[in-house]
């Protein structure tokens, strides 16, 4: 066991290094960008009569300490990696003055609610159809799956989105189509308001849904197919292992482990917000957040979130990469 | 007159390659015909090249494909009409070419002895079938001791194929199919699994199917002998007439193949080799 704590360790080395240069080069390309922020805020503020110049240097000064930028590039830096170690982003400017850290801590349950529920669920049921179907090659409901999920996957997410929207908010409305709660109803932990989150999620999971499950569908059935041809499923069958077994330990079981790769990238993408679906479905979670970041100008946020997903999937990759050994036991850790 | 073990009747397998349109049939295994296991058990070799119909044949045999025409007879029932599947299988064992290939990579090999005992020997806990499993190992020169707990990749080609070979034996089976087992076995091991073939045949009365291109084995080993070349046999009987004295060119143009004494002499004219 000595060698794979050493190989945690190594790998976990990596994992800080990996962190560290994502976030300087977000830093760097935050920073050298022309636009002035303190300057814009300014402009904003003096726009609407005269200011003395005495007061306009006092804001200056003020907003400077405030978003960390006083001094040179490398006391700017230092402030910067000081600021982050205790998870301070500084104040967002376009929402000011509510910190960075307390929007993006806002949004992120939202999202990762979201987006952590329809992956798994795409994962497992893409999985389970796509290896069903590889396993039982000539059964016809499965081959319609097969036909179906093909069908699905290339349509573009925005059309299956607004499609979605389009039934079953306005030809058939049931569903609510917008906002990840009712409006009216007060936020708490009971079960009113966990049923209105689940109402309103319905949507925005099944159209991530729709759109995903072709690809998981598509990659285990090859990957089953190519497995059931192997000489040590038909030496199972022939040593009279039951077909229920094979099925799952000899064929989905060593199928699963390319998809376990994939599901952690997808979950580690999770922290980079679904754009598209929060925008369409109104969604209150970090992708709505980091589009009117963008458009606001608001570099401290956008710096936050980069952050924020830079660090998730590295996380996702270190995590994928520790468990791997365990899962597969020809994985030598060196 | 009891039935022999295992008997073919003009057995053909025809595979459709291509569409109906433009496709052609091919004949993998045409009109074969033979018996095996008439008098106590014995060693039945099919020798072939690549692509002769040795593997179809094997798997027919194992009733995992179905003949096209002819019948295959196991103890003298026909192997279409099976009903006890699993009764079939105690007593017709396979050993696949590639044992890397045969086991999962993913599991440990003692799993597959012990799920063999559950299954076949009838073991009701883990300590019974631990014990069929040091048994059947021990008779192919290998403990429990060694492989337990051990992935495929940890152990050799050729411990692999006896733990392949442990595995059929628990089963205690009448008949064992053996498809190329020591093609991809060290030479150096390959003598020791053949050698083990022997003892089966002597000790434990397991006839065995012994299907190779290697004439030399087949030579060592075999009691009979088929000879195919693409789907039919050309030649069959006892192994040592056989090959002492073949009659058909492509039994010869075999024969000649291999790189015998003999044959290095003449190559190299009658100067020893090595001194």
């Amino acid at each position: 066991m000595t060698s794979y704590s050493g190989y945690m360790l190594r790998r976990f080395g990596q994992f800080v290094l990996v962190v560290f240069i994502g976030i300087n080069l977000a830093f760097l390309i935050t920073h050298l960008t022309p636009i002035d922020p303190i300057e814009q805020t300014i402009s904003a503020a003096t726009s609407f009569g005269s200011t003395s110049p005495e007061a306009i240097a006092m804001m200056r000064q003020a907003l400077r300490e405030l978003y960390g930028l006083e001094g040179g590039l490398w006391q700017q830096y230092a402030a910067f990696w000081k600021r982050i170690a205790v998870g301070d982003f500084g104040p967002s400017l376009s929402a000011f003055p509510t910190p960075v850290s307390d929007l993006i801590w806002r949004a992120l349950p939202w999202t990762v609610g979201l987006l952590s529920v329809s992956t798994l669920l795409t994962w497992c049921l893409g999985n389970l159809l796509g290896g069903l179907a590889g396993y039982f090659q000539k059964s016809s409901m499965l081959r319609f799956a097969g036909v179906l999920a093909m069908g699905f996957h290339p349509i573009p997410y925005y059309i299956t989105a607004f499609v979605l929207l389009i039934v079953f908010g306005y030809l058939w409305p049931v569903l609510p189509i917008t906002g990840g709660y009712r409006m009216s109803m007060p936020r708490g932990f009971n079960v009113d308001f966990i049923l209105s989150v689940a109402q309103h999620s319905i949507l925005p999971v099944l159209s991530l849904m729709i759109v995903g499950l072709g690809g998981w569908f598509m990659g285990m059935r090859a990957l089953v197919s190519n497995i059931v041809s192997e000489d040590y499923v038909q030496y199972a069958e022939l040593g009279g292992v039951a077909r229920r077994r094979i099925l799952t330990s000899y064929i989905m079981r060593n199928a699963l482990l390319p998809q376990v790769t994939g599901l952690a990238m997808s979950l580690g993408a999770i922290f980079n917000g679904a754009i598209i679906t929060e925008q369409v479905f109104g969604y209150p979670g970090i992708g709505t957040l980091l589009v009117s970041a963008v458009h606001a100008g608001d570099y401290s946020l956008v710096l936050g979130l980069t952050t924020v997903s830079i660090i998730a999937v590295s996380a996702a990759v270190l995590l994928i990469d520790l468990l791997y050994p365990l899962l597969d036991p020809r994985v030598k850790v060196r | 007159m009891t039935a022999p073990l295992l008997e073919l009747s003009d057995v053909a397998k025809v595979y459709s390659i291509g569409g109906a349109l433009f496709g052609h049939r091919l004949r993998a295994v045409d009109g074969i015909s033979f018996e095996v296991g008439r008098d106590g058990p014995e060693i039945f070799a099919i020798i072939g090249e690549s692509g002769s119909g040795k593997t179809t044949l094997a798997r027919m045999i194992l009733n995992t494909a179905q003949p096209s025409a002819g019948k295959i007879l196991f103890r003298g029932a026909d192997l279409a009409g099976m009903r006890d599947r699993l009764g079939f299988m105690r007593q017709v064992q396979p050993i696949f070419q590639n044992p890397f290939e045969a086991f999962n990579p993913l599991k440990r090999v003692d799993r597959y002895l012990y799920m063999t005992a559950r299954r076949f020997a009838g073991a009701a806990t883990q300590a019974e079938a631990g014990d069929h499993a040091d048994r059947a190992l021990r008779k192919v020169g290998l403990s429990l001791a060694e492989i337990r707990g051990r992935f495929p990749h940890e152990l050799s080609g050729g411990q692999l194929q006896r733990v392949a070979i442990a595995r059929a034996l628990i089963a205690s089976p009448a008949l064992i199919v053996a498809d190329e087992p020591v093609s991809m076995v060290d030479a150096s091991l390959r003598m020791s699994i053949v050698n083990l073939f022997k003892t089966l045949r002597d000790d434990l009365g397991v006839s065995i199917v012994y299907i190779t291109h290697d004439l030399a084995t087949a030579y060592y080993i075999s009691d009979r002998i088929v000879i195919m070349r693409k789907g039919r046999a050309v030649e069959a009987g006892p192994a040592r007439a056989i090959l002492d004295n073949p009659q058909h060119p492509y039994s010869i143009e075999l024969k000649n193949a291999v790189l015998s004494p003999d044959a290095a002499a003449r190559l190299y004219g009658n100067r020893p080799i090595m001194e």
